[in-house]
């Protein structure tokens, strides 16, 4: 059993008087990569919006590494968990090494420019996430899944134990798509960080996560092993689609056929 | 091969900017002493009561409101993310004419600081009643900011022109003070400005990488590690307390605080930690020139300083945007 690096309890939140979220309960170990995945609108981006401190729950609380996230001050907490948003500015005149460059900023004292060592960790952020030579472009001639690697160059940056990601695939082509998910995967095994990864592709999942977060209108569905959690039953009941399990290459594959509400 | 330098060193652009413009303000401030109507040579410059006792603090005074505004410019476009804001924006030059004016009909310009004392009290007085209604708890709403400062600018606007037409025999008064002028400057305002504005400087230098990454959006700051509430509003309580001290000293000039930081950017890029310093000079240095000629062009007569940047400055702000749009 691994130590929680993030400890959610009676979590639930509210926007005025609307519901999102209530009576989540869960743990991510370290060296976890676990995914999110439900409906639209079921309150995905609203937890990790939770977990990472930017909105606070009007119910429950969240633990990151053993104290809770309003203990915090925003470097710590910058140090510790790093946030790839959905969507970018794309109308700010930084380049894209600029803007990797900000992910130091909790290292940094207010007066400190960027060392020598920081700009090594940027580049290095960059070529692994293949922006190395997109450096001097800014985000508005970028295309969507370049930028997006970007930020994840800036989360890596950032260098914290914790990473949650929205959506980081959804403006990817395939092979972009693979490429992110085999980063993560060697993230995880490599680094031993904890990464939660809000996501719709729910084949990617079952190919290289190790848990799944299944959030039906609002709370917890399932939350454990991808293999036994994305069952057709599951699928049908979260999304309203028939869908098939076969084997492909020795892998669990889903294949959906038709709506089934 | 490892890099031993920025890798982006090579494209930092214009780094001759600061520099340059430090050098060009000390000479200017050199070169503007000896203009005017009373000629003197450098010798007798030194023994002469108009240089000490007006020209310098005029000199002074014009570089100094010209930084603040500028700084303050550059400060608000990144806290707002809106390249339209100037720093008369939340209404502190509105309320600061409304004192003036009301200053002025009540015959008050006997008094040393009768207008001046009255305008910062009311543009203290707005800005706190802009802050109250766009506070919600802890949180400071920027677009209800913004758009209550635009509110309040629009009603003390019509309320001066109501009093305006009831005392038409005070209209020159109140639409010359609105106008702006450095022609009443004397050390005292320098003093009374110069501890404002030095502190509120030192704050906006200080915060500035954490408005680099206010640009980019206020969640992603604070995801990175910037108490974006904290932040916004120690920025904008000290902006704000040196734009309504640099009003209420000489007036509303205006084109300044809005286009000095768009200039600089233009040549140096959006980094603040060198927008910043380099609109304090070029700020400084630009309504320096702009008083300078606003006081010789016409002489003994003088020009509205307000007019002579907007004169001067939009040609040169055009000239920037095409040349900088040519070059992508």
């Amino acid at each position: 059993m691994t130590d929680a690096m993030i400890r959610i309890e009676g979590l639930g939140h509210r926007f005025g008087g609307t519901p999102i979220l209530h009576d989540i309960n869960a743990t991510v170990g370290h060296g976890v990569l676990c995914a999110v995945a439900g409906a639209n609108g079921c309150g995905k981006t609203t937890l990790l919006r939770c977990i990472c401190g930017l909105l606070h729950p009007t119910e429950g609380r969240v633990s990151i590494a053993g104290r809770s996230v309003e203990e915090y001050s925003a470097r710590e907490l910058a140090q510790t968990v790093s946030f790839v948003r959905q969507h970018h500015a794309t109308d700010v005149d930084f380049s894209a090494f600029e803007i990797v460059q900000m992910g130091r900023n909790p290292y940094q004292s207010r007066l400190q420019n960027e060392s020598q060592a920081d700009w090594d960790i940027v580049e290095q952020c960059m070529k692994q996430t293949g922006t190395w030579h997109l450096r001097f472009a800014r985000p508005g001639r970028l295309s969507g899944g370049e930028l997006q690697r970007v930020m994840i160059a800036r989360a890596l940056a950032q260098q914290t134990p914790i990473m949650l990601l929205d959506e980081p695939t959804s403006s990817l082509d395939i092979a972009h798509q693979f490429e992110v998910m085999e980063l993560l995967r060697r993230i995880v095994a490599e680094e031993h960080k904890s990464v939660v990864i809000v996501m719709h592709d729910l084949n990617l999942i079952l190919q290289y996560c190790d848990e799944v977060m299944l959030l039906h209108q609002g709370s917890i569905l399932y939350h454990g092993g991808v293999d036994e959690g994305l069952s057709p039953e599951r699928v049908a009941e979260v999304y309203g689609i028939e869908a098939m399990r076969h084997s492909v290459e020795g892998r669990p594959h889903l294949f959906f056929s038709k709506l089934s509400r | 091969m490892k890099h031993n330098t920025n890798p982006l060193g090579a494209h930092r652009r214009n780094r001759w900017l600061f520099p340059v413009a430090v050098v060009l303000l000390v000479v200017a401030m050199a070169g503007c002493s000896l203009a005017g109507y009373v000629h003197f040579s450098w010798r007798e410059m030194w023994h002469s009561p108009i240089f000490w006792n007006l020209r310098l603090p005029r000199i002074v005074l014009s570089v100094l409101v010209g930084s603040t505004l500028s700084v303050c410019g550059a400060a608000y476009q990144s806290i707002f993310r809106n390249p339209l804001t100037d720093p008369y924006v939340l209404g502190v030059s509105s309320g600061a004419s409304l004192g003036a004016a009301v200053a002025i009909l009540l015959g008050w310009q006997a008094y040393r600081w009768g207008i001046g004392g009255m305008a910062l009290l009311t543009a203290l007085l707005t800005v706190w009643a802009i802050y109250r209604i766009a506070s919600l708890g802890n949180r400071l709403h920027v677009t209800t900011l913004l758009l209550t400062g635009v509110c309040f600018t629009f009603l003390m606007t019509a309320v001066i022109s109501f009093l305006m037409v009831l005392h038409q025999d005070k209209m020159d008064s109140i639409i010359f003070w609105t106008m702006g002028s450095f022609a009443s400057a004397s050390w005292s305002d320098v003093l009374i400005l110069l501890p404002v504005a030095v502190v509120g400087m030192a704050v906006v230098l200080y915060h500035s990488r954490s408005l680099n990454l206010l640009l980019v959006g206020s969640e992603v700051a604070q995801s990175l590690g910037v108490e974006v509430e904290r932040v916004k509003r120690s920025l904008l309580f000290f902006t704000t307390l040196m734009v309504a001290f640099a009003v209420s000293g000489c007036g509303v000039i205006g084109f300044v605080g809005l286009t000095v930081p768009h200039c600089v950017r233009l040549l140096v890029g959006s980094d603040n930690r060198r927008v910043v310093p380099c609109s304090l000079v070029v700020g400084g240095f630009f309504m320096l020139l702009c008083d300078t000629l606003a006081r010789t062009l016409l002489q003994p007569s003088e020009l509205p300083v307000g007019s002579l940047t907007a004169l001067i400055g939009a040609p040169l702000f055009i000239y920037l945007l095409y040349k900088n749009k040519r070059s992508y």
